[in-house]
């Protein structure tokens, strides 16, 4: 008979191999699938920027980890990309608050993609003349942003959360935090977080554990290397909210409300806190809710209204944004149904049924190639496997979404933003 | 790929998917564009998704869809040309992952079919309260078009570029006439395309037979008599015309649309595929390589090829000063691609990497789905992505320069900052 256990844990299934140089590697083969799909990460993103490399304190400005994941592109020999053309790979990276990765997709010649990708980030190489190059290009991304309500609220709201965290900065940072980078800055980065134990390689697809172990060999990644002692440094981050409210203006055409919550910091590999925030957030304003559907009849948001959670190092947060015309009446509806569930306890049907979601949202993760090595990637760096992601959830009762409730999403933690029309302040 | 027709009109495209964790359906609906009719086609979605017949209540709905482990429903209306297409899409969890065995296929399939072809009518008519409450949806989707810049200012070229052209009716409706669709005028438009639309279910994953059935029992009831759709027609050559419009905001954007004046030919689709990764596609294109990475002139700038109103568009992002720069040398890019030479080694870097795309189309649920959904709108004989690679290879470096060439600039729409004291010139 069969067992949709069994075939969950099967999809969620993949070898691990740390090899003598630190590198952690993980290979899920996916028979059928013509492609295959790398990602090579380091757990180092925008909030990282002050650390300790070798005894030696380092201070970065912000954008510092997004300014490295463009460089890396370039080497003495030219272009990685000139180089993927090649092989047809299409490749690209990404920079979050808090990994750096690279990526490419790939149906023919993967060994060399893998070649291309080791060694582009195994051999940085930086000048005074390509950084300055690239200051412009970056300049450009960071403007494009400035002119996105949702990126803007995002930030906004983490600066109101947050005194001193660096999640308060942009990904990118500024046009004027990005001039200060230097080449040295950039080579202790490396030092520091691009050493082989701080970093994942993660392929899904069309491969086979060999063909990777194959690469990392070439890429020397099969010997010990001497290590750089790297350790990140936290600003000191009191519980309280930085700023309650704050308001702005932009050409956009609803106001657009954003209402934060902060929580206490939480360990990246506590499934459970990560599991029970996401039930949590769901059972408050998911489509399901009286809340939701009160907010959708009434026009008072608009369809797309809803709540992310940032859970990093040093820093937990809940954020429901979307547009309003009348935000001080949503946010109020928000901390009042809040505060009724705190009072009265979840709905025991819903939380079975959010619990169905989260199972169906795991599995579909796991269906792709680009999907599958990227979960993969990112539990590694967060410190859990994907099969303990999904045992956790089976765990998760309605008793520890109640519990949490008691001490999260407290209106004394929470701090508002409002993004106006242009036209609204000029009345 | 399987095709079965059912009937004038109506068929089933049974796509083989066992290695996906998920399943699909895709009911499509093709229809002419029609101008008096858009608002409340545009409307149609949004009603639709809110529930149906059997569970006429939104939040039971989706409580019901979470039941199926998160299932997706999905219902938009998209376009192809000067025709249009309502879809309502159904993606959930294969039944081997259902944790009480249950059989969540046919729970999908009676959904998709619930929502597309049996909704909740009150005395014949769409639910007044579900329509008022959707027309304000509408309106306020409408109304934040500008807060997506890069969107909004291909948006302004479209509507320049396509004019009163059946292919620039909008398929998301007309603002000032969102109040006054009523719930009979939104019936009547529901009942005009199931009526008249090329109907195409897309079964992914999944065994058709029973949706078969299921759709030809549906049949009668329909009163069928498909209308014709529109053939695919190009825009004409003009004179250029400039726009510019002034707001409040940090990065300007571009677009520039140019007409070929004819739609693509069928044999002529991998001729132009490889003629866009060439000139904007690709980050191996020269507008990459050289307006972007060389002059720095853009955070980004591509080009993308609609053939089916053979139609060209390039959009970038670039700093308000340097617009004209930007313009001028998106046009050089161009112009050299016509003119100048062109290497083999760029013309096989483009070429290995758009074989390398669609050979991974087969890799992901909705890259397959999306494929043969794209192939049939297309009509002709349909490829299949080793067809398409085939054909990639046999194209010429004098095809790729004969299609580029067919190119002529119609339209340029800048979103720029406002200046002290400026007007809105567009």
């Amino acid at each position: 008979m069969h067992d949709p256990l069994q075939a969950a844990a099967a999809a969620a299934a993949y070898e691990t191999k740390v090899l003598p140089s630190g590198l952690t590697v993980l290979v899920r083969p996916m028979p059928g699938y013509r492609g295959a799909h790398a990602v090579y990460a380091t757990k180092f993103g925008s909030v990282n920027q002050d650390f300790t490399l070798d005894g030696e304190v380092v201070r970065l400005p912000a954008g510092v980890a997004h300014f490295l994941e463009h460089k890396m592109f370039e080497s003495e020999e030219g272009d990685a990309f000139a180089r993927y053309a090649k092989t047809g790979a299409n490749a690209n990276a990404y920079t979050s608050f808090d990994k750096t990765c690279y990526i490419f997709t790939a149906t023919d010649k993967i060994d060399e993609s893998l070649d291309i990708l080791l060694s582009m980030v195994g051999e940085p190489w930086f000048t005074e003349e390509t950084i300055a190059k690239e200051q412009g290009i970056i300049g450009q991304e960071i403007r494009m942003y400035e002119d996105s309500p949702e990126w803007r609220m995002l930030f906004e709201l983490c600066g109101c959360l947050y005194h001193a965290h660096p999640i308060r900065q942009d990904i990118a940072g500024t046009v004027e935090s990005i001039a200060e980078i230097t080449p040295k800055m950039l080579y202790d980065c490396c030092a520091a977080w691009y050493q082989p134990a701080n970093m994942v390689l993660a392929v899904a697809g069309g491969i086979t554990m060999e063909q990777v172990l194959a690469a990392c060999g070439r890429a020397g990644l099969m010997q010990a290397r001497p290590a750089h002692a790297a350790a990140p440094l936290w600003p000191n981050e009191p519980a309280s909210v930085a700023c309650p409210y704050k308001e702005l203006q932009m050409e956009v055409a609803k106001p657009c409300i954003g209402i934060g919550f902060k929580e206490a910091a939480v360990s990246t590999n506590d499934l459970k806190a990560r599991h029970v925030c996401d039930i949590l957030t769901e059972l408050v304003c998911g489509e399901m809710t009286p809340l939701y559907r009160a907010l959708y009849d009434q026009g008072l948001v608009n369809p797309e209204f809803g709540a992310e959670s940032l859970m990093l190092d040093g820093c937990f947060c809940i954020l429901f944004t979307g547009e309003s015309e009348q935000p001080e009446t949503v946010r109020r509806m928000l901390l009042d149904e809040i505060a009724r569930l705190r009072r009265e306890g979840v709905d025991e049907e819903l939380f079975t049924l959010c619990k169905n979601e989260l199972y169906g949202d795991m599995i579909c993760d796991l269906e792709n190639i680009e999907a599958a090595a990227g979960s993969m990637a990112d539990a590694q760096l967060s410190g859990y496997t994907l099969a303990e992601e999904l045992a956790a959830l089976a765990g998760i009762r309605k008793e520890d979404v109640d519990a949490a409730l008691q001490t999260m999403l407290r209106e004394e933690h929470s701090a508002a933003v409002l993004i106006r029309p242009l036209e609204d302040a000029n009345e | 790929m399987q095709v079965q027709t059912l009937a004038p009109g109506v068929r089933i495209i049974a796509l083989p998917a066992e290695k996906f964790n998920r399943c699909r359906i895709t009911i499509q609906f093709q229809f002419p564009a029609d101008r008096s009719r858009a608002t409340a086609r545009a409307l149609l979605p949004l009603v639709l998704a809110r529930g149906y017949a059997g569970c006429p209540d939104m939040t039971q709905l989706s409580r019901r869809l979470a039941k199926l482990y998160g299932a997706g429903l999905s219902s938009e209306i998209g376009s192809n040309g000067a025709n249009h297409l309502l879809m309502v899409r159904l993606t959930g969890i294969r039944d081997a992952f259902a944790l009480a065995g249950e059989p969540l296929s046919d729970e999908y399939a009676a959904l998709a079919f619930g929502v597309a072809f049996d909704p909740y009518l009150i005395d014949g008519a769409f639910d007044p309260e579900a329509l008022a409450i959707e027309k304000g949806n509408l309106t306020r989707r409408l109304e934040a078009e500008i807060n997506d810049k890069r969107l909004y200012c291909a948006r302004q070229a479209a509507r320049k570029y396509f004019g009163d052209a059946p292919a620039g009716i909008s398929r998301d409706g007309y603002l000032e006439e969102v109040p006054s669709v009523t719930p009979q005028q939104l019936t009547e438009a529901y009942r005009e395309i199931l009526r008249t639309a090329a109907i195409d279910v897309f079964v992914t994953g999944m065994d058709p037979a029973p949706i078969a059935r299921r759709l030809e029992q549906l049949l009668p009831g329909l009163g069928r008599a498909p209308a014709a759709l529109l053939a695919p027609a190009a825009m004409p050559r003009q004179p250029l015309a400039r726009y510019t419009e002034r707001l409040e905001l940090v990065q300007a954007k571009l677009c520039m649309m140019f007409t070929a004046a004819k739609p693509a030919a069928r044999e002529e689709v991998a001729v132009y595929r490889l003629a866009m990764s060439l000139y904007g596609g690709s980050v191996t294109s020269r507008l990459f390589l050289n307006v972007r990475e060389k002059q720095s002139l853009c955070y980004y700038c591509g080009s993308g090829f609609s053939g089916s109103v053979g139609c060209m568009t390039v959009n970038s992002g670039i700093e308000p000063a340097d617009a004209e720069r930007a313009e001028a040398a998106i046009l050089h890019e161009l112009q050299e691609l016509c003119e100048g030479p062109i290497t083999p080694q760029e013309l096989e870097d483009c070429r290995r990497g758009l074989i390398s795309g669609i050979a991974s189309v087969e890799d992901s649920l909705g890259g397959l789905e999306n494929w043969y959904l794209i192939e049939l709108l297309r009509g002709g004989a349909v490829q299949s992505p080793a067809e398409a690679i085939e054909a990639l290879g046999r194209v010429t470096e004098a095809q790729v320069r004969e299609a580029l060439r067919s190119f002529s600039h119609s339209v340029s729409y800048l979103v720029t900052a406002k200046e002290e004291g400026g007007a809105q010139d567009a």
